[in-house]
């Protein structure tokens, strides 16, 4: 097992209830998440980044 | 009779929050926030004060991981008399540094009675790294989870042990630090100690909590009040054993949801973060429930996602201090606005 440092850039959803299911769905396609925390949102793009850490 | 109102008070680690970013510096807050709740869910970060701690007789001390698995549902917490607590050392950890943390767990058990079964050493160091991430927050990672976990699933086995402590042995200098212990900034060994606190709790399912390892630095003349808990003992772990102590078990499967006293996310009343920080998966999960949600805005983070910006509906206050009015309003069914005159 080795943990990694990771972020990524989604699309903000209607509710945070999509907007939580589309991040975690992401961050597994990089591993399984042990920590995970919206850093920034840009609402002129609509965007959001994530940061997290996973293992693999 | 109306149900114990319980909240949840959360300050992320390692995003320089100016309240409870540092050591333990939150736990004022924590004491007074407990007078109007019945029962005040918070973690280690807002608790562990390093050779400071304050027994907070109606707090429960549960780790990040499992108050978010909490937050979602998926687990209940189950309040306990006592934990059997095993401790995990980094083997990257100096004899004499070592010799300092095996003292601090006889005095735990000899001044405070805790139940500490026992202390193993993982068979390769941790090599525990960190960084600054670009939005300034702190975070780490480990170059030996395996290890970690292998001295865990010793404990667990072996000693039938209810929670782990684990020392893990940080870089002696780290970027930040010296505005860290000056009052400013972020904790540089924040995110890393998460890290490795989640990996235990994601992996055992029992409550975990870190205390770093570091050699001691000579005296700084202009130390600040909020860091200086971290300088007054040579280990980082007495408020860790403490909070281990009596920390509430996981409940991890439906068929275990019958037994009273147990607390699961259904009975939060009441959430209570930092206004830039809710971007957090505690907070999303929170926003779908019957739980009022109150920001503050006084306590500044290095990150600014307000709650608004994700479409999280929130009683935004300006101050701990209108955040605990908010929260005694609520208790007593009082609209808060109704204390109010334009």
């Amino acid at each position: 097992m080795t943990t990694h440092f990771i972020t990524a850039e989604i699309d903000l959803q209607e509710t945070p209830a999509e907007l939580q299911q589309t991040i975690e769905a992401e961050i597994k396609k990089q591993g399984q998440p042990l920590r995970w925390a919206v850093t920034s949102v840009d609402t002129t793009r609509e965007k959001v980044t994530v940061e997290a850490v996973v293992t693999r | 009779m109306q149900r114990p109102y319980t909240a949840i008070l959360i300050i992320p680690t390692g995003i320089g929050a100016t309240i409870g970013g540092y050591a333990g510096d939150a736990i004022p807050l924590a004491r007074v926030m407990s007078q109007v709740c019945d029962r005040l869910i918070t973690h280690p970060n807002v608790l562990n004060g390093a050779s400071l701690y304050w027994n907070i007789s109606n707090s429960y001390y549960v780790e990040g991981y499992g108050l978010d698995k909490f937050a979602s549902g998926g687990w209940g917490l189950r309040p306990v008399r006592s934990n059997r607590i095993g401790v995990i050392l980094d083997k990257a950890i100096e004899p004499d540094l070592m010799l300092r943390h095996l003292q601090t767990v006889d005095g735990a058990r000899a001044t405070l009675g805790l139940n500490i079964v026992d202390s193993i050493v993982t068979d390769t160091s941790l090599g525990v790294e960190i960084g600054i991430s670009t939005s300034g927050i702190s975070w780490g990672t480990i170059s030996n989870p395996d290890s970690l976990l292998r001295a865990a699933a010793k404990l667990v086995t072996t000693e039938k042990v209810e929670a782990i402590a684990v020392v893990g042995r940080f870089p002696d200098t780290m970027e930040g630090e010296e505005k860290y212990r000056q009052g400013k900034g972020v904790d540089p060994i924040a995110g890393a100690e998460a890290v490795i606190s989640h990996l235990l709790v994601r992996t055992f399912k029992i409550p975990c909590a870190h205390a770093p390892a570091l050699a001691t630095s000579p005296p700084e003349l202009d130390l600040s009040p909020l860091a200086a808990a971290e300088e007054i003992g040579y280990t980082y772990m007495p408020s860790v054993l403490v909070g281990l102590s009596r920390a509430p078990q996981f409940i991890t499967s439906e068929k275990n949801k019958s037994l009273p006293g147990d607390i699961w996310v259904e009975e939060i009343d009441a959430v209570i973060s930092p206004a830039g920080a809710c971007g957090s998966s505690l907070l999303m999960s929170l926003s779908q429930r019957q739980c009022q949600i109150v920001t503050v805005t006084g306590n500044e983070t290095l990150i600014t996602v307000p709650a608004a910006s994700l479409g999280i509906k929130s009683t935004q206050v300006s101050s701990y201090l209108e955040a605990i009015g908010v929260l005694a309003a609520h208790k007593a069914g009082v609209d808060p606005q109704a204390l109010l005159r334009e």
